[in-house]
């Protein structure tokens, strides 16, 4: 049976040889800060969103369920589980979006904005 | 197709604040997909830490939400080229740049990616691996997605360090 693990990616922050962050930096960053001074290594475990592409470092002490997509089979960040329970959600990977950019530009339809939009109209008064 | 490396010896990131900002060229370690039907993938990143003096840098990687125009040609040190040797040149391959006519700005963004890789560059090491089918994806020629960088934000110090991107043109 495939674990999810196989999805994790690897951040390695190396203070062996350095002063180290200070705990509010850290913290700011989402770290221990008990292994982010000096002389202290951080290795943690690291998730990429499949909505967003966002990446997350898993805490290891987290005991709340991680948000999982059925449909990418994957963890998602929390952020987009919460858009993810709205009502009317339309599910969109970042796979999915970026075929579609790939797909509209080889047909030579880039996506953005039509530059119909972006020029001033031409009105003519008779 | 291949796998490649962009490599900067050593630079000077300097605190740059996010979205109005424009990144001072030679600051950042940029990516661009350079083309409508290009697309790469990130899976590795390195920095390690060449200042002096004890020195907090808060490294972020993000998108732009102004990409960059008219890159730059890499000057050595700088490089940007296939793991494997044999690889056949790509045409309007995906490249990184360190400078350019009009450079980027980071987008500030709170639903868009971005890895925070704050560490001290006096001496520090920091190293992100994505697990496979997990890479930053960079894609066409559309802002926040097509291109990407590592700059320093805000707070940071401004640290020498060198580093680089282990990135595949899909």
């Amino acid at each position: 049976m495939k674990s999810k693990s196989r999805f994790e990616g690897y951040l390695m922050v190396d203070h062996r040889a350095s002063p180290g962050i200070p705990e509010d930096v850290a913290r700011a960053a989402g770290r221990d800060p008990r292994l982010s001074g000096e002389g202290k290594l951080f290795e943690a475990a690291t998730m990429t969103c499949t909505h967003c592409q966002n990446i997350v470092v898993l805490n290891p002490e987290r005991k709340r369920a991680r948000a999982y997509c059925p449909k990418c089979d994957n963890y998602i960040c929390d952020g987009c589980e919460a858009l993810r329970q709205m009502p009317g959600y339309v599910h969109v990977s970042v796979e999915q979006l970026s075929d579609a950019i790939l797909e509209s530009a080889a047909k030579g339809a880039p996506l953005g904005s039509s530059l119909e939009l972006l020029t001033k109209p031409k009105i003519f008064v008779p | 197709m291949s796998r490649r490396s962009f490599s900067v010896p050593t630079f000077t990131a300097t605190a740059t604040a996010d979205h109005a900002t424009t990144l001072a060229n030679g600051t950042y370690m940029g990516l661009s997909a350079i083309a409508a039907t290009n697309r790469a993938e990130i899976s590795e990143i390195y920095l390690g830490g060449q200042s002096a003096a004890s020195n907090v840098n808060i490294m972020m990687l993000a998108r732009h939400n102004t990409i960059a125009a008219t890159l730059a040609a890499l000057a050595a040190p700088n490089s940007d080229g296939p793991l494997d040797g044999l690889t056949q040149v790509i045409t309007s391959a995906v490249r990184g740049f360190v400078a350019a006519t009009t450079p980027p700005t980071r987008s500030a963004g709170t639903t868009e990616a971005r890895l925070n890789l704050t560490y001290n560059s006096f001496g520090g090491i920091v190293r992100w691996l994505a697990a496979p089918g997990s890479e930053w994806k960079i894609t066409g020629v559309t802002s926040l997605l097509s291109e990407s960088s590592i700059s320093g934000f805000t707070g940071g110090g401004n640290g020498v360090m060198g580093g680089h991107i282990i990135y595949e043109q899909m």
